[in-house]
């Protein structure tokens, strides 16, 4: 867990960074975003002290940051930025190895990480742990650089721009590396982008800076549902931001309980129902069509019109718009009607893990 | 690429091999060649320098070039060191002004000066090489030090490295090759200029230079200077290999 807690930098008469209190918890995916000078670097660097704060305090778990020795702070937070940071001079494996160096910990539990990490990130250990960072792609000295920050354990990741360096293919590829390590590991993560489409596929919670303040710290859904001001809704105000942030969520995770025709709750409920036939398969439905004389309108249920849980959401929301529907079935591999998937939900509801 | 970067160091190993051995030969066995330079010099009398034996020469050279060499390396590093801390950043200018002024020094004009001071022979050797050879060290360790990516650097610290550390396992590293060019520089200087610490007393391969050139003996001056030669383009050729082994990427 890290919590800023009014943290403030100024430089002569300029604040960089003012007042910011945020809180990341454990495990969570924390993104500062923002446009250049909003202060979002000097704000990651400044919870390892590579930047020394003005005011404010920086807690640690229970621990404020500025009470541990600098050294040691820094081999508990994993840090990785642009590929270039790796050591030119060393091997692959030497790279990773240095913070459980540092740390003094047996030549055996060392070479032992290094496998692992180079495993987890899909780094042929037999072909590339020799290897120099020169001799290293751009998304496999990427790869690298994530390793090392995660070589010892660390308590919290902290990432300034990595993927900045690489081409958008290679990007994408690490970044969804990331996010599977990220689920494996449940490490805290604090990551710093100035790229709103990075930022709402890797994040759990982005916190949106301008000019050293923080304007919104919110869910990415949040940010581009309930915009705080005029900045946040400019920043983020590209067209197709909310389908891409469809294309990162699955219909399972709006997956809603459907209401069967005749079942005691079909009176009560303004929604939808389903008539299904013997097998469970959905037939026809009542209501679901968007205008007020359809409403009462039955739709018979077709291939084309139904959802599948492993469908994104930005397909399932295609699907609605090109039926005119609100609502679409999601049936399992037999084809029985096992939810619904509605509109609603797509717009009021967070999505369940 | 490939094969420039095999091919390259068999045929400079085959050139320092010859060449040492070529060395070896000539300052064990330059006696040998007497009736040669009685051949090219019919009016000379004595074609082969004898009062002292070749071996010790080059020793005496080699010493001159060694402890003048060591200290220069160890004062230059250390003030190039001490300039790129955050401490000492103020007097960069002035340490590379004043290594500048020591190679401008003709090391002749320095002898005049140290040898009413500290007498003959050895020590005003020293000081006048250490004097000249301390530049490209400063130089080179400043320079070197600078190409340390500033990212290495800042991960160097983000990851919880001390200073010390920083020093010893990054940037001391990275910057090995552009500092042992430096020594290399300063060091072939050495083995040229130390030829002139035999002007004040001090035993060197200048010697039978200064020897020849006083006594009208061109023999003694080739076989001087032959040897003061080819002892360079060893060194520097022994450099060339270290440097190599600092190499990293392209």
């Amino acid at each position: 867990m890290i919590e800023l807690q009014g943290l403030t930098k100024i430089y002569g008469d300029k604040t960089v960074v003012d007042d910011i209190s945020l809180r990341v918890d454990s495990g969570e995916f924390g993104v500062l975003i923002g446009p250049s000078g909003c202060g979002k670097s000097t704000t990651l660097r400044m919870i390892n002290r590579l930047i020394p704060a003005t005011h404010g305090r920086i807690l640690l778990g229970d621990d404020d940051v500025t009470q541990l020795p600098v050294e040691q702070l820094r081999r508990r937070i994993g840090y990785a930025i642009q590929s270039i940071g790796l050591f030119p001079h060393w091997s692959v494996a030497e790279n990773i190895a240095v913070v459980p160096g540092l740390l003094k910990w047996p030549k055996s539990r060392i070479d032992e990480r290094v496998d692992e990490l180079m495993g987890l990130f899909h780094l042929d250990v037999g072909e590339l742990r020799d290897k120099y960072p020169h001799q290293l792609s751009g998304g496999q000295a990427q790869r690298v650089g994530v390793a090392r920050a995660l070589a010892a354990d660390p308590e919290v990741l902290l990432m300034d721009e990595p993927f900045g360096a690489v081409d958008p293919l290679t990007r994408e590829v690490l970044q969804d590396e990331l996010l599977r390590v990220h689920q494996h590991t449940r490490k805290t993560i604090v990551f710093v982008t100035h790229d709103m489409d990075e930022a709402l596929k890797l994040a759990s919670r982005i916190a949106l800076l301008n000019t050293g303040r923080l304007v919104q710290y919110d869910r990415p859904i949040e940010l581009l549902t309930r915009p705080a001001d005029d900045f946040v809704r400019s920043f983020i105000g590209k067209a197709d931001l909310g389908l891409k942030l469809l294309s990162r969520r699955w219909v399972h995770q709006y997956q809603q309980h459907a209401t069967l025709q005749g079942s005691p709750a079909a009176s009560t409920q303004a929604g939808y129902t389903w008539e299904v036939d013997a097998t469970g398969r959905p037939t026809c439905l009542h209501g679901g069509r968007l205008h007020a004389e359809d409403r009462q309108q039955h739709t018979e249920v077709t291939q084309e019109w139904s959802a599948t849980p492993d469908m994104t959401m930005k397909e399932a929301l295609s699907r609605m718009v090109w039926f005119r529907v609100m609502v679409l079935p999601v049936i399992d591999g037999e084809g029985r009607l096992i939810g619904e998937v509605t509109m609603h939900g797509v717009m009021g509801q967070q999505p369940c893990a | 690429m490939r094969v420039a970067a095999l091919k390259r160091p068999t045929s400079r190993d085959g050139l320092l091999a010859s060449l040492s051995a070529l060395l070896v030969l000539l300052v064990l066995f330059m006696e040998e060649l007497a009736p040669l330079f009685q051949a090219l010099f019919p009016e000379l009398g004595n074609p082969v320098y004898r009062r002292e034996s070749f071996l010790q020469l080059t020793l005496d050279h080699l010493l001159l070039v060694l402890v003048s060499s060591l200290i220069s390396v160890s004062v230059g590093v250390g003030a190039g060191l001490f300039v790129t801390r955050r401490s000492g950043r103020e007097f960069e200018p002035m340490v590379s002004s004043l290594a500048a002024i020591g190679q401008t020094f003709p090391p002749a004009a320095v002898l005049a000066i140290v040898v009413p001071l500290a007498g003959f022979g050895f020590v005003p050797t020293i000081v006048a090489l250490t004097l000249y050879g301390l530049l490209p060290v400063v130089q080179n360790t400043i320079a070197g030090l600078g190409t340390v990516p500033p990212a290495a650097l800042e991960a160097a610290r983000g990851i919880g490295m001390t200073r010390g550390q920083i020093l010893r396992r990054v940037e001391l590293p990275m910057a090995m090759r552009v500092i042992i060019a430096g020594v290399r520089v300063s060091v072939i200087i050495n083995i040229g200029t130390a030829t002139i610490g035999s002007t004040v007393g001090a035993q060197s391969l200048g010697t039978p230079i200064i020897a020849g050139l006083v006594g009208n003996n061109i023999a003694y001056v080739i076989q001087g200077a032959v040897l003061v030669g080819l002892l360079a383009i060893v060194s520097d050729l022994i450099f060339e290999r270290l440097e190599r082994r600092f190499t990293f990427g392209d």
